[in-house]
């Protein structure tokens, strides 16, 4: 059974239409990626799933249950969680703030300690950075900060926006790994990335969003041969 | 020397309580994006209500905030709950609808007063009001002490509420980045409720100091809510010591000038609105703007 399944969906700005009868399905234990020009509706398709903007129509499940226009802090509580776009880490609070926050449901409270211990693990810079504020960090730990913030909240399903954006080579690399480590963990990873040759190297499954419409969609490793895929969006990387 | 101490000293007890009203403001905002323009309407009925338990029941008025913090923590819930939460939801500047919304508010306010109590001029007189005592060689009277220590504590538990609990913290992560708040499961809704009843709380506990101090009206309130948007606009609405410093400049403005030019105390409403003025065109972002520009200063040299 999918873990998450979503149904032709519609999502409007105003009376704009970013999403177009999205369907898609993520089975558990994968990493899916969705690749898509800017203003495709990656980002907007991330958010509708977080709960931050509510589909016109179509209905999303999760773990087989209707989830559909639940607000972000119950979906949380149902183990769904996004890592948005830009860290989006509180600045003014330091870095433990920040993590112990990540923790804020019932269900993550219990297990703060413990979950604590593996984000350090995962990251170990987090540690000797703890009680500097969030703003302060460089970009790359920034990341580690929101992606452990994230990993807080004890996810089964882990969205993820960018989460390389503006970082330097090196340091997404180390992303892209914890990635794969934080799947083998047991969680489900959605990914939303610009570095479309990175993303189909670690993803199982890929889907393409063009103007709101799934176009495409497949194993990783077909959709990294695929003629459109390469001509639209790997660029000069895949010669 | 003597007048320097006692400017430091009337400073240093004004702005104590100056801060507590300020944050009552500065918490709804931070949370929720409104200006609680009804504000000093709640300070008005906290300083009635105070003027009430001590004639009805003769409860000292400081003793009464045992009762006056809880009921209007209440009546803040209640608040947000059948009028402030109708608002159409903002993220970004507050708007038109949230200003007149409370200001509607406050006329309420200021009318249930007029038929409660009538327009007559009311005060307290405990048998401590006119008291004073000497503190460092400077006269302080007794309900200003009193005041002080009330703000101080009120300040005091504020911070441990905002550094130390999970409550605290999620009333700063909504303050700061509102989205990232909701995503790692903060219930905005819930905590905007206890935030208005918080910053109703302060409103109270400010009301109920001004009351000791000033004889009030139904219309009372609003010279204090003008030094609260000065001090706000000066501190910054987003930070706990900026707003603390706000406080400091304003009144040790109000009684520097007071002491040491011939402007008289009568004018001293005008000293928070011309700072207020002056502020907004000269440094718009206030202290933490200046203190920012500094550090940047600092980092380039």
């Amino acid at each position: 059974m999918s873990l998450l399944e979503v149904r032709g969906i519609d999502v409007f700005y105003g009376n704009v239409q970013a999403i177009r009868e999205v369907s898609f399905d993520v089975a558990g234990g994968e990493i899916v990626t969705v690749i898509g020009a800017n203003g495709a509706g990656k980002s907007t398709t991330l958010k509708t799933l977080a709960g931050l903007m509510k589909p016109r129509k179509g209905t999303i499940l999760f773990g087989g249950k209707d989830v559909t226009g639940l607000a972000p802090f119950d979906l949380v509580e149902l183990g769904l969680v996004l890592i948005p776009e830009a860290r989006q880490l509180w600045p003014g609070m330091t870095v433990l703030e920040n993590l112990e926050l990540g923790a804020y449901g019932k269900r993550a409270r219990r297990e703060r300690a413990g979950t604590l211990e593996t984000v350090f693990g995962m990251f170990p810079r987090l540690r000797e950075r703890l009680r500097q504020n969030a703003g302060t960090l460089s970009g790359g730990e920034q990341q580690m900060c929101a992606i452990g913030r994230g990993l807080m909240a004890r996810p089964k399903l882990l969205l993820l926006d960018e989460p390389a954006l503006g970082l330097a080579p090196m340091l997404v690399r180390e992303v892209f790994k914890s990635l794969r480590t934080i799947r083998d963990q047991g969680v489900t990873v959605v990914l939303v990335e610009q570095n479309v040759s990175h993303a189909l190297a670690i993803a199982d499954r890929a889907f393409v969003l063009e103007t709101g419409r799934v176009t495409l969609s497949g194993p990783a490793r077909e959709l990294a041969r695929d003629r459109r895929v390469k001509d639209s969006y790997l660029g000069f990387a895949s010669a | 020397m003597q007048e320097l101490r006692e400017v430091l000293l009337n400073t240093l007890l004004a702005a104590g309580l100056y801060a507590t009203m300020s944050y009552g403001l500065a918490v709804i905002y931070g949370v929720m994006r409104i200006i609680n323009l009804a504000h000093a309407g709640l300070m008005m009925l906290a300083a009635y209500v105070t003027f009430a338990l001590y004639t009805r029941y003769e409860m000292d008025p400081f003793l009464s905030l045992v009762v006056v913090i809880p009921l209007f923590f209440l009546l803040g819930v209640l608040l947000h709950r059948f009028v402030v939460r109708r608002l159409p939801r903002t993220t970004g500047t507050p708007t038109m609808q949230s200003l007149l919304l409370l200001f509607g508010v406050w006329l309420v306010l200021q009318n249930l007063a007029y038929a409660l109590w009538t327009g007559d001029t009311q005060s307290i007189l405990t048998p401590y009001t006119l008291k004073s005592v000497t503190l460092l060689g400077v006269r302080v009277g007794v309900p200003n002490l009193l005041v002080f220590g009330v703000s101080a504590l009120s300040l005091l538990a504020l911070n441990f509420v905002l550094k130390r609990t999970y409550l605290g913290r999620a009333i700063r992560a909504v303050t700061q980045n509102r989205d990232a708040a909701l995503l790692s499961g903060i219930d905005a809704d819930r905590l905007s409720a206890i935030t208005f009843g918080a910053g109703t709380a302060f409103a109270a506990i400010a009301g109920t100091s001004l009351s000791t101090l000033y004889a009030f009206t139904p219309d009372f309130g609003r010279s204090f809510l003008l030094k609260a948007f000065c001090i706000i606009v000066l501190g910054g609405m987003e930070s706990f010591t900026g707003v603390a410093a706000g406080a400091l400049v304003l009144a040790f403005l109000e009684n520097a000038l007071a002491a040491w030019t011939p402007i008289p105390t009568s004018f001293q409403d005008a000293i928070s609105f011309t700072l207020l003025v002056l502020v907004l065109v000269a440094v718009p972002q206030g202290l933490p703007g200046i203190a920012r520009k500094v550090a940047r200063w600092r980092a380039s040299s």
